[in-house]
């Protein structure tokens, strides 16, 4: 143990003199924390902005004047989507999203006003975020200090003279590893103090911060176990920094591009046109309210008159077009989850397909977990889809059951033709103020863990194979030497 | 001729130069398929919404001709739009994943409509495309590098360089006719792939010459920064390191730096502001007295000023005059979103006179027309289809003319290219 802590040391003391590997990662350090300050700016403003918006329009729908419950299901209302606290370390798809929908009744509109179609083709480059930098740049950097550890030995005949003293293959090894690692330490610290500032300051959650933390540690773990490998496979240090290289953009730049068009040609999506006149066709199917002899809707009336025991829609206690739009939505509402769920089951599909290439690439592995503990993947933003979905439900068949009850038949059919009842069907707009407001409920500390699995998963499994080849190539370079 | 067809012997017996350009081909072959498949699917899609939508229009028509109320033929029927790809679309599909290329819009207030977003799997949006324009701005770089980062300090290090030296006539020459050989490969390894991918896709001479010509441009580039690096006289490790360094700087970082820079300095504001905005003053119609909605719908739209005025609670006339008085009290800041959305654009632009990869993608996407500006080219065309739809329904509502089946069929059609 001496031993591997003296040639560790040693290495450090060499890195040290190495003036480029020193430039390499004072540039990687001020990258990241430029990273780290402009995330979270970008995270607090943003958050503002949609919690500002999101007040205005709660005030704006609740300072609606006397109006008829209709107009009301028509002018809608707008929900945001706040962003989670980790966003600032790991902003995920919340640029590629829409971060606001307009609900209406019969409708179900997109989320939109993502932040990709409001840039420029630079964003595609990738988005300056800690995560970006530790994905990314960290492991170039860690390679390009490390690909000589062993190699460089080897190349100078040193590895020998380093066996004469004693040293056995596997502290050569670890001795090696332990000095890269407290590199990848060093670069780590930035993105500690950011998750302990995003902790204390922002009210993270704490063991999605802390597997967060961990995560990456095993990430970069993996990295220094790939140079150290690579090192001490090559005979060169050219060619092992070629390879790492290579390996580096493959698993980086590549992969993480390929497999989402493999999984796009595989499992290709409707777009929302296609679905719209689907849902509109399957609607039709239905039944048809634009139909006077419509069965679905003759036989709701024949339903309703026997509930209440009366012969003519007139003679209701509530008002029939109330309950009629009550149903209709009830149908829309239904199509509009049916579709939803379809499409969302096709893309999380997708994802887990697109995943499969984690075991190829431990970038794509770290991207997942960490998005999901940052609760800014897909998964998050079903979550806001479903969550507004059910809020227009509800406050649509609020306003509908507000029709049906506080206007009466006869007005709402008069409405247009006699002003009095034009008055009348307009209701106190102290209604809309009862409306309840959007709150978006986020992912508990439990469900983020949860969802943390699979990433987590097949980081193990990298963290795993790379012990197995690290124990071969010891004993390779033990026989060697 | 002798010198050269030596000079090739010799690369291709080196062992990693003939692998490299064979894996580049296969990368570029793959990204030119990758970005076949998804213009093929867009124009399917787009050609399978045809039908969809006619069926869809003729439902509507069926129920309300018999009718004839104009207003409501207008208020239910959507109509598609639709933006085709360009022949060159394969090659850098650019922004055509993420923003929509087909939508409906109907007779309402448009920019309800305008902004709405397309299905896709944003967690496969993030990483971006693997199409041409992806291989050629990183990884041929990439490629570059392995290949001409040794050229000197390889002979240097094997101790032969004096020998070549004095062997040859013009040492400089020498170097120069290696430099063209390894250059010219990455170049057709580039170039066949996407050469035949242009001429499935049709693309135009002019295109593919402009494309070749910013490829030939790109790599003597990253040529000329490799030489730079062989005037340092470092070894071949530390020629790698200096040049897959530049490569990170000037492909990922510097360009991730510039986006920071260009989207806090011109913000654009909040296009869900004018939205919400739009909607205050759309429904706010439904409160004004209809007189005033109807006189600022005359100052657009005069030629409807004689028509017969407005008795009872509700006209269709008044409903889409107040449709369109909604957009047009938001017009300033359409007009102002608009106009950072563009100063965005035209600062990456500038960019990429600096940034040579930036550069690259911005030529290229634009030549493909799938960025930025040519989004908000489909909108201006959805703009003006939009005020032919208007003008089509006001001829009915207005002149309260009854509108039957055939009338469905008169409706404006979306022409792709109709500006």
């Amino acid at each position: 143990v001496n031993r591997l802590r003296l040639i560790a040391a040693d290495e450090l003391r060499l890195m040290r003199r190495n003036r480029v590997a020193m430039l390499g990662l004072i540039m990687l350090l001020a990258l990241l924390g430029i990273a780290v300050l402009t995330s979270i700016a970008h995270r607090d403003s943003n958050d503002q902005i949609r919690a500002r918006l999101q007040a205005q329009a709660d005030m704006e729908f609740d300072g609606q004047p006397a109006r008829h419950p209709h107009r009301m299901v028509h002018y809608g209302h707008f929900v945001f989507r706040p962003l989670p606290a980790l966003a600032a370390f790991d902003p995920g798809v919340d640029a590629f999203t829409g971060n606001t929908i307009y609900l209406e009744g019969h409708r179900q509109n997109s989320a939109n006003f993502g932040d990709v179609r409001q840039s420029s083709l630079l964003m595609r480059f990738g988005q300056m975020t800690p995560a970006f930098v530790l994905q990314t740049l960290a492991p170039l950097v860690l390679i390009f200090i490390g690909f000589g550890l062993i190699a460089r030995e080897r190349e100078n005949g040193t590895l020998r003279l380093l066996q004469t003293h004693g040293a056995t293959a596997l502290q050569i090894i670890a001795g090696k590893a332990l000095a890269l690692s407290a590199v990848a330490a060093l670069i780590l610290a930035p993105a500690v103090l950011a998750l302990g500032w995003l902790l204390l300051v922002e009210r993270a959650y704490i063991m999605p911060s802390l597997l967060l933390l961990t995560g990456y540690a095993a990430y970069l773990a993996i990295w220094v176990g790939v140079i150290v490998l690579a090192s001490s496979i090559a005979g060169q240090t050219r060619s092992a920094l070629i390879m790492l290289v290579g390996l580096w953009a493959l698993t980086t730049i590549l992969l993480p591009r390929l497999a989402p068009d493999v999984a796009l040609g595989v499992k290709p999506l409707s777009t929302r046109l296609e679905s719209d006149i689907a849902i509109q066709h399957d609607l039709r199917q239905m039944g048809d309210s634009h139909n006077p002899d419509d069965p679905y809707f003759n036989a709701f009336k024949a339903r309703v008159l026997k509930q209440y025991g009366v012969a003519k829609v007139e003679d209701l206690p509530l008002n029939y077009r109330g309950l009629l739009a009550l149903e209709g939505e009830k149908l829309t509402s239904k199509l509009f989850d049916d579709y939803g769920n379809r499409q969302f089951a096709q893309q999380k599909a997708q994802s887990r397909f697109a995943d499969r290439f984690g075991l190829f690439s431990p970038t794509i592995a770290i991207r997942r977990l960490s998005m999901a503990l940052a609760g800014t993947d897909l998964e998050a933003h079903r979550r806001f889809l479903e969550q507004s979905e059910a809020y227009r439900f509800t406050i649509v068949q609020r306003l509908n059951q507000l029709q049906a009850s506080a206007v009466t038949y006869s007005d709402d059919s008069n409405r247009n033709k006699d002003p009095e009842a034009g008055r009348r069907v307009r209701i106190d707009p102290k209604n809309w103020r009862n409306v309840p407001d959007f709150r978006y409920r986020a992912a508990s500390q439990n469900e983020m863990l949860r969802a943390a699995l699979p990433g987590t998963a097949m980081i193990a499994l990298w963290l795993l194979g790379l012990t197995l080849a690290m124990r071969v190539t010891t004993r390779r370079l033990q026989e060697m030497m | 001729m002798r010198l050269w067809n030596h000079e090739l012997h010799l690369l291709l017996r080196q062992r990693i130069a003939l692998p490299a350009f064979l894996l580049l081909t296969l990368l570029a072959a793959t990204s030119v398929w990758v970005g076949l498949a998804e213009i093929a699917r867009q124009n399917a899609t787009i050609a399978r919404i045809q039908p969809q939508q006619a069926e869809d229009v003729a439902a509507i028509a069926k129920w309300a001709s018999k009718e004839g109320d104009a207003g409501s033929a207008a208020y239910y029927t959507f109509h598609a739009t639709w933006d085709a790809p360009s022949t060159l679309a394969f090659a850098a599909i650019g922004q055509r994943d993420i923003a929509p290329y087909v939508l409906r819009i109907r007779a309402l207030g448009l920019e309800g409509q305008l902004y709405e977003s397309e299905n896709y799997n944003a967690e496969l949006a993030l990483p971006g495309r693997f199409d041409w324009a992806f291989v050629l701005n990183y990884l041929a770089p990439l490629f570059l590098i392995v290949l001409l980062h040794d050229l000197k300090s390889g002979e240097r290090e094997a101790g032969r360089i004096t020998l070549l030296a004095a062997m040859a006539r013009h040492e400089s020459a020498l170097w120069l006719r290696r430099t063209v050989l390894r250059v010219s490969f990455v170049f057709l390894s580039l170039a066949l792939p996407f050469f035949f991918g242009a001429l499935i896709s049709g693309t135009s001479l002019l295109h593919i010459g402009a494309v070749l010509l910013i490829t030939a441009a790109y790599l003597l580039f990253w040529t000329l920064i490799a030489m730079l690096v062989w005037r340092w006289q470092l070894s071949s490790v530390a020629n790698a390191a200096a040049l897959a360094a530049s490569w990170l700087i000037l492909t990922l970082i510097l360009p991730a730096l510039t986006h920071l820079i260009i989207n806090s300095a011109i913000p654009v504001g909040q296009g869900v502001e004018l939205t919400l905005a739009q909607r205050e003053a759309v429904h706010d119609g439904w409160d004004k007295p209809k007189e005033q909605t109807m006189q600022t719908f005359f100052k657009a739209h005069p030629e409807w000023k004689d028509t017969a005025p407005i008795k009872g609670g509700f006209h269709w006339k008044w409903y889409y005059a107040f449709q369109h008085v909604g957009d047009m009290s938001v017009a300033p800041q359409v007009r102002a979103y608009r106009t950072a959305l563009e100063a965005r654009d035209r600062a990456t632009c500038a960019a990429g006179f600096l940034l040579p990869a930036v550069g690259v993608q911005t030529i290229i996407h634009r030549l493909a027309e799938t960025d930025l500006t040519a989004q908000l080219s489909y909108q201006d065309r959805i703009r003006a289809f939009h005020a032919r739809l208007r003008k089509f329904y006001y001829r009915y509502v207005f002149n309260e003319a009854p509108f039957r089946a055939p009338d469905f069929e008169a409706a404006p059609t979306w022409i792709n290219d109709a500006v």
